[in-house]
């Protein structure tokens, strides 16, 4: 399978060359839709020019990228180009490996719930046979370099791609069953952008399903491995903070990137929800609604938990999916990331919910549009703009249930009498 | 010969025994918010005029609420306009504004013209008039009978003003007052003034409501009122040598035209309005007359003789360019210093990089190393 995903690889590089060279570049990297306050790349130059000049760059509200990047791009910024399509590059070849390894997981557990007998008649054809599994892993590497949307990103040269690389990373650690390094990436994700301390729980769940600890609160041994992971994933946090407390000798990156994140004071249009809201809203209540606004991205975290145990790497995409969606400065690229992983249920795409997915493309074309109709005909034409951002959130989140409901169908076939064909409705 | 001398004499005492030497202009808007628009206008539209004829910034204390030209439901924003079709911008670009917004209070108005402001404030908010200033006082926005409302909180009474200008009159602020007032029942605010050399002009009559001339469909709300406007008409007409007199201005606006009956009064006023000129109050013209004779001012000063300064020889010219070296100043960039990351940074990140390679892959690897 190298070779396909090698010239893959090469397209994608190809593509994102020539449109670093075209014109494209700069009118893109100005769009709210890709770049938003936390990383776009014109913030994190001027960063590295205050810093030149003797100034702390977390002084004044332009830069809000981590120290760790400070560090990188201090020594790179002139392959800033090359930095990122290698990054993306990255990205697809660990999302690569870790769709390979979780196929094989899923085939193995599959065979044997086939000769436990568990499933019920009808749902022969979800059985996923290895001729069609063998091509999802190149799937989804050419679902995310090709995706306009990463390669919009990767254009604009975002540091949305580097925080999906290193989520890539976290997935691909954890699907290879290392707690250790599972552990780093996560705590780097997080460092860099708050909301992947809701992958936690993902990641534990399939930890715990690889090494075959079963998920009940009485249990000594999940207790013990839950806190070992945690502790495991807290101190590399902690350890990352103090390690960017010496880059700058100042704590001023943390009010500037975490409070930065969790305060959403900065209220320029983009594909959230946040800025119409508040853009209207009295001072007096505006900590209030951005806790409820915050909340909303962890809060389905349980639930979800405790709805698909047996379908952790589900549960990591559909909470991908969440954050993209409910994120305080969401961007195309963070979108790109999740929809990198639609191919991997693409056996549940024969219910109608796929139909669903093809809604989301007008949406998207009218973004820009909607952003035009706000600086021009002024703010009473704003609430459109947020009607089609609720549309996209919509639909991105029925996608996610709607692939739920399926996958469900599929496990609870055999268990829930009225969802079995032979289950005659005349009671009902 | 000594005819010709005490007639040039006479002259220049002439010169110097008529009326003013300096003209003073004191505009007020009372209102702010949008639909107030009209108001902002007719007082910039006078500020225009006002300047126009001669009267410079220094001399002109403005009060405004200024919130119309950067207002958001402006749809020409950084402008206000005067006139129908948006012929006119008063606003401009070199607008000085002394007291804007909140700063027009009934306080702010009766402290510059009584002189009584506190010790830090600049000078472009000080009347700084004295007995040979003509001042000009207009003032507009919503009034009744007997008031005028500021800005939507406060009032002044026609008393209060009365009281004001008999203070400035005590303390020789001025030489001859011309208060036009342009608000609904303006007549009442002249009724009780008392001091002497004020002249006053209202746009109506008590019981009357001043009306606006015209709405722009572009803006959105009515430009000027109607008085202010045909005022501004009759002073387009006015140049700085133009010899028009009050009662002119007396006649501006008759009733077919303004709705509303404007007033004026003049029993207060030492000279006949016929031979008081326009530009006496909105203009500043400064008196010039060209001679060449000697005249002497005072018949004892003959005895000084005026001694030629000392020329003081310097030494060389000194330039002050030449006492910088501007060459070596001009070659001199500052050093910029490129930002390292701390050693102690690299290390420890490393240093972390390296143990979670080795904790993943093993140490066995490690072995092979060395």
């Amino acid at each position: 399978m190298a070779a396909p995903l090698v010239l893959v690889i090469l397209v994608a590089v190809t593509v994102r060359a020539v449109l670093y060279r075209s014109s494209l570049a700069a009118f893109i990297s100005e769009r709210v839709e890709v770049a938003s306050p936390l990383n776009a790349w014109k913030r994190v130059v001027e960063g590295l020019a205050l810093l030149d000049l003797g100034v702390s760059p977390y002084s004044g509200a332009i830069f809000h990228e981590t120290p760790l990047i400070i560090y990188l791009f201090h020594f790179l910024i002139e392959y800033a180009e090359l930095v990122f399509m290698i990054t993306d590059v990255l990205t697809a070849i660990a999302l690569y490996l870790a769709i390979q390894d979780f196929n094989k997981v899923v085939f193995k557990k599959q065979k044997l719930l086939i000769e436990l007998d568990k499933y019920a008649p009808d749902v022969a054809e979800l059985i996923r046979t290895p001729m069609e599994m063998h091509y999802i892993p190149l799937k989804v590497a050419l679902f995310y370099l090709l995706n306009p949307y990463t390669v919009m990103s990767c254009v604009a040269k975002s540091t949305c791609t580097i925080n999906n690389t290193v989520i890539a990373f976290f997935i691909l650690a954890t699907i290879k069953g290392s707690a250790f390094l599972s552990a780093v990436f996560l705590a780097l994700a997080t460092y860099q952008s708050l909301y992947p301390l809701t992958l936690f729980a993902p990641a534990l769940l399939y930890l715990l399903q690889r090494q075959f600890i079963p998920v009940k609160l009485k249990s000594k041994s999940f207790w013990l491995y839950t806190m070992q992971y945690a502790a495991l994933y807290l101190c590399s946090l902690v350890v990352i903070i103090c390690l960017s407390f010496f880059l700058l000798n100042s704590w001023d990156f943390i009010p500037s990137v975490y409070g930065f994140i969790l305060s959403v004071p900065d209220l320029t249009p983009n594909i959230g929800l946040f800025w119409y809201f508040f853009a209207e809203m009295f001072e007096h209540f505006s900590l209030f609604f951005v806790c409820v606004f915050q909340i909303n991205v962890f809060f389905y975290t349980i639930p979800l938990a405790v709805k698909l145990k047996e379908h952790p790497v589900f549960f990591m995409f559909v909470q991908i999916a969440i954050i993209s969606i409910f994120k305080s400065y969401p961007t195309v690229g963070d979108i790109a990331l999740y929809m990198a992983f639609l191919p991997v249920w693409s056996h549940l795409y024969r219910y109608p919910a796929h139909l669903r997915l093809f809604l989301c493309l007008p949406p998207t074309g009218v973004l820009p549009h909607s952003r035009t109709l706000f600086d021009k005909a002024r703010w009473d034409r704003g609430h459109a703009c947020f009607e089609v951002r609720i549309v996209f959130t919509i639909l991105g989140k029925w996608t996610t249930l709607r692939n739920m409901q399926s996958l469900g169908y599929m496990g609870w076939v055999g268990k829930v009498p009225w969802m079995r064909s032979d289950f005659k409705d005349d009671s009902y | 010969m000594p005819d010709i001398f005490s007639l040039f004499q006479d002259q220049a005492e002439q010169f110097f025994k008529s009326g003013h030497t300096n003209n003073w202009a004191v505009l007020v808007c009372t209102s702010r918010f949008w639909f107030n628009y009209r108001h902002v206008a007719n007082t910039l539209s006078v500020y225009r005029s006002v300047k126009r004829l001669g009267i410079p910034d220094s001399h002109i204390v403005l009060m405004l609420a200024d919130d119309m030209a950067c207002n958001p439901r402006n749809p020409k924003p950084a402008t206000v306009f005067s006139h129908k079709n948006m012929e006119l911008n008063v606003y401009g670009d070199d607008v000085e504004v002394d007291y804007r917004s909140y700063e027009v209070t009934v306080e702010n108005f009766l402290r510059v013209l009584t002189g009584r402001i506190p010790p830090g404030t600049p000078r472009s908010k000080r009347l700084l008039s004295d007995d040979r200033s003509n001042i000009l006082i207009y003032m507009t926005g919503h009034g009744g009978n007997g008031f005028l409302k500021f800005q939507d909180s406060e009032e002044i009474t026609n008393v209060e003003l009365a009281d004001a200008f008999e203070q400035m009159w005590q303390k020789r602020r001025y030489n001859e007052l011309l208060f036009i007032i342009d608000t609904c029942q303006g007549a009442s605010m002249y009724e009780r003034f008392y001091s002497p050399n004020i002249m006053a002009l209202a746009s109506s009559q008590v019981g009357e409501d001043s009306l606006s001339h015209q709405p722009d469909l572009g803006i959105g709300v009515h430009l000027m009122d109607r008085y202010t406007f045909y005022v501004l008409e009759f002073l387009e007409e006015i140049h700085p040598a133009s010899q028009t007199n009050m009662n002119d201005l007396f006649q501006v606006c008759p009733k077919s035209l303004c709705v509303s009956t404007p007033g004026h009064r003049t029993d207060l006023f030492q000279r006949d309005p016929q031979n008081v000129l326009i530009t006496d109050f909105f203009g500043s013209v400064r008196k010039v007359e060209i001679t060449a004779e000697t005249i002497s001012l005072d018949p004892n000063l003959a005895a000084f003789e005026s001694k030629p300064p000392k020329d003081e020889l310097a030494a060389e010219p000194l330039k002050y360019a030449e006492q910088l070296p501007v060459a070596q100043i001009i070659h001199q960039k500052p050093k910029q210093k490129d930002w390292h990351p701390p050693g102690g940074f690299i290390l420890g990140l490393w240093a972390l990089i390296i143990m979670v390679f080795f904790k993943t892959y093993g140490i066995k690897h490690m072995k092979h190393i060395f």
